[in-house]
């Protein structure tokens, strides 16, 4: 998923509020360092003493704009306070790219030491040895993060992968628009309510439809919420069979195609992130009283939008349920031992309660440790605004994302499936069909 | 050169009766690698970067093999090659790719065509359409894609605000399967054509005046004028730009790229967004190369096709 350009689009969108968010952001990050680096100064510098020459390693990310410029600070932050480490970050595009990268450099041998893999993507690279296993260096620290956040960390039972950008998607709502319409402005609990309230939203001149009330890119990410939620699964436990045949697998489909039948819905055009950005686009406009879309793009969206802006758990079918996104940080195995150390130092303390908490309620993304969670500092933001308290609330109901080392290319073929019926080209029985033809196909692989 | 080695070698010869047999057969050795040498250079370059990369994607496509992992490489035989033409998907790629090469095609050299015969004057004004024409070959690729993007775009987009002001339905665009592809075209074409109208505009001044001259003597009409000399006299500018066009039409991947992502539902997915998504996305290698190498083969043929059986009809002077 390209959460990545989405949220920068998100930020874009609002170039205003960027403008005032960015340099206040900054501001607030360069105060912290200097703060931060007169304790650690002293500490530090005992340790270069006893190691001589710093380690060098390369850290490659994948998120551009306001997030990266964070991503940078906290980097120098890391450097100044760790005289024993030099990290050299550089960015290197979206998710996919940087996989692309990251796989090319491996084999040329001039691989980064730590770098972002998308949640989905974990399996792959585990699969094909090229992550590091962290249970020799973590030291049990494994167990401070949130466990919600920890399913797509294991390969095989073993540690990879540590959590620090994550999502997840919630529904937004324009509480101004439904409060207008009668309705609960803390949104609908479920399948159902969505559709009345999507009713009661649509407004019409003529044949044309000028509001519609729920609006969701048609993406995979939200399919795999929709199955959470009918109590059903992707792929079966061992990762060899596709489930989506099953009646969890095609409940999202009909109820999508009915509520797009019934005019209540829109499903955006343009392809994968295109169609977030005008899904948020229509809802800042309000011309879309609801939609889907991930906890990152919160900060943005809450910026630019000229009503009240409320967040809400996605709707429940059987249950409530979403998928969790974003990335993790891992350490690849082709590093010498000395460079893992290094990295593991370093993944440590970026990953922390303390750079977890600005990191957070600077992009929207969910605070990774427990700690965190529970500290004063995150109690006070989310009182101040509860929205940014829905994503890890909702984390008990979430699962991770299927992560078979093929997922990648399976999730395209569910995808084309799916619009195929969104489109009212096929029947949602022919397209889970298809799906499950190609599909099986490609497991088999 | 050789000739001038050789007179060269006469007055030599004449003067310095002495020298021998082999001194005369080493300097003849030199003289017979001396070229190679020159071209040496630009041989390694052509070889380092063209030569080596088409013969490893060959032998890679022969291979099952995957970015993630390369070290684990397995011969397959033409297990990818078979795999690709199984494929209904891949089918549709390459359905989508010669629709869309032969409409770009078509539409690129035409419209340049008549856009060339009508600005191929003096005035000024000529020469500043024929500028604005050309100005969008100057602008990178992605700039035009995202340009073209916000001007389709079915809600908010200048074209379909001009359709509606007209009274007209807007248009779906980018976000139909039966109208992103034409989308596609309709971008490239405006890209092109500028390239081949100035190309054309070239070729129409290299024509000598006195052969219109005597053809107005003669009252032949313009259609005549058109076919029988214009045409003609174009046809090896006509034949640069119908190869060049083709070759380029074939590789189109950045509109994909930043417009469809080879979307709604496959509909734009070409040969080269293919290669990339099965290599890069999907960690396919063997059949990304597979694919590398029928594109190959495909542009090779067409272009071997293009010189057998048009070349003929041009006349060069």
């Amino acid at each position: 998923m390209k959460k990545v350009r989405v949220s920068l689009l998100a930020c874009a969108m609002s170039i205003t509020a960027i403008l005032a968010g960015c340099g206040g952001g900054n501001q607030q990050a360069a105060t912290e360092q200097t703060s931060g680096t007169s304790g650690a100064a002293s500490g530090a510098q005992q340790q270069t003493a006893d190691a001589g020459k710093p380690i060098e390693i390369d850290f490659w990310y994948a998120l551009g704009g306001r997030n990266g410029e964070m991503i940078e600070s906290m980097v120098k932050q890391f450097n100044e306070s760790h005289k024993h480490i030099v990290v050299k970050p550089s960015y290197q595009g979206s998710y996919y790219e940087n996989h692309a990268k990251v796989l090319a450099s491996v084999s040329a041998g001039n691989q980064p030491d730590v770098t972002m893999v998308e949640v989905g993507s974990i399996g792959a690279f585990a699969d094909a040895k090229v992550l590091q296993e962290l249970t020799p260096y973590t030291n049990g620290a494994e167990e401070k993060y949130i466990p919600g956040l920890m399913g797509n960390s294991y390969w095989k039972d073993k540690l990879y992968a540590i959590p620090f950008n994550r999502s997840t998607p919630l529904l937004y709502l324009n509480r101004d628009m439904l409060k207008a319409a009668g309705l609960d402005p803390n949104g609908p609990k479920s399948w159902e309510e969505l559709r009345e309230f999507s009713k009661a939203l649509t407004k019409k001149e003529g044949d044309k439809t000028k509001t519609y009330g729920f609006s969701t890119p048609i993406d995979i990410w939200f399919y795999e919420a929709l199955v959470f939620q009918s109590g059903g699964n992707i792929l079966s436990e061992d990762g060899k069979s596709l489930l989506i045949n099953e009646e969890a697998g095609v409940a999202p489909l009909e109820f999508w195609t009915s509520m797009l039948k019934e005019g209540v819905m829109k499903a955006p055009p343009g392809e994968k992130y295109n169609a977030w950005d005008v899904a948020k686009q229509d809802f800042l406009n309000q011309q879309v009283g609801m939609i889907f879309t991930s906890t990152g793009d919160l900060r943005g969206l809450k910026e630019a939008a000229k009503f009240d802006l409320g967040a809400a758990f996605l709707p429940a079918n059987k249950s409530y349920g979403a998928p969790t996104g974003g990335a993790n940080l891992v350490m690849l195995a082709k590093s010498s031992e000395e460079e893992k150390k290094a990295a593991w130092e370093f993944i440590e303390w970026m990953t922390d309660t303390k750079q977890t908490i600005p990191w957070s309620l600077e992009t929207g993304y969910m605070p990774v440790t427990k700690e965190a969670v529970e500290s004063e500092e995150m109690k006070k933001a989310y009182e101040k605004e509860p929205n940014f308290q829905v994503a890890v609330k909702q984390l008990e109901y979430a699962k991770p994302r299927p992560m078979v080392p093929g997922y990648k290319e399976l999730q395209e073929v569910i995808m084309t499936e799916i619009q195929r019926a969104v489109l009212g080209q096929a029947s949602v029985d022919e397209a889970i069909g298809k799906a499950m033809e190609k599909g099986q196909k490609l497991l088999k692989k | 050169m050789r000739k001038a080695a050789a007179a060269h070698e006469m007055t030599a010869s004449g003067h310095a009766l002495g020298r021998t047999e082999a001194t005369k057969a080493r300097l003849n050795l030199f003289e017979t690698i001396r070229p190679y040498l020159y071209v040496t250079p630009a041989l390694a370059f052509f070889g380092v970067f063209f030569f080596f990369p088409i013969a490893y994607v060959i032998y890679l496509s022969f291979h099952d093999w995957s970015l993630l992992n390369l070290d684990e490489i397995e011969w397959v035989g033409l297990a990818n090659f078979t795999a690709l033409f199984e494929d209904a998907d891949f089918r549709q790629v390459l359905g989508t790719t010669l629709i869309y090469t032969l409409s770009t095609v078509a539409l690129g050299i035409g419209i340049a065509f008549f856009l060339a015969l009508w600005l191929n004057r003096k005035a000024k004004i000529f020469g500043l359409v024929q500028a604005a024409v050309f100005s969008p070959h100057i602008i990178s690729l992605v700039s035009v894609a995202m340009l073209w993007m916000w001007l389709m775009d079915p809600q908010y987009g200048l074209l379909n605000a001009l359709l509606e002001f007209i009274g007209l339905p807007g248009y779906t665009w980018l976000s139909d399967t039966k109208s992103a592809l034409l989308s596609l075209i309709i971008v490239s074409v405006w890209k092109g054509v500028g390239y081949n109208t100035l190309v054309f505009i070239a070729g129409l001044q290299s024509i000598p005046r006195d052969i219109y001259e005597a053809a107005s003597l003669d009252r032949s009409p313009w259609w005549r004028t058109l076919t029988r000399i214009t045409i003609p006299m174009l046809s090896p500018t006509l034949f640069f730009l119908l190869v060049i066009n083709t070759i380029s039409s074939f590789q189109v991947f950045d509109t994909i790229y930043i417009m469809t992502q080879g979307g709604p539902v496959n509909s734009t997915n070409m040969l080269v967004f293919y290669i990339y998504e099965q290599g890069m996305d999907f960690y396919n290698g063997g059949i990304a190369s597979a694919a590398s190498v029928i594109l190959l083969g495909i542009v090779g043929l067409l272009t071997l096709l293009h010189f057998r059986v048009m070349e003929k009809r041009v006349h060069y002077r």
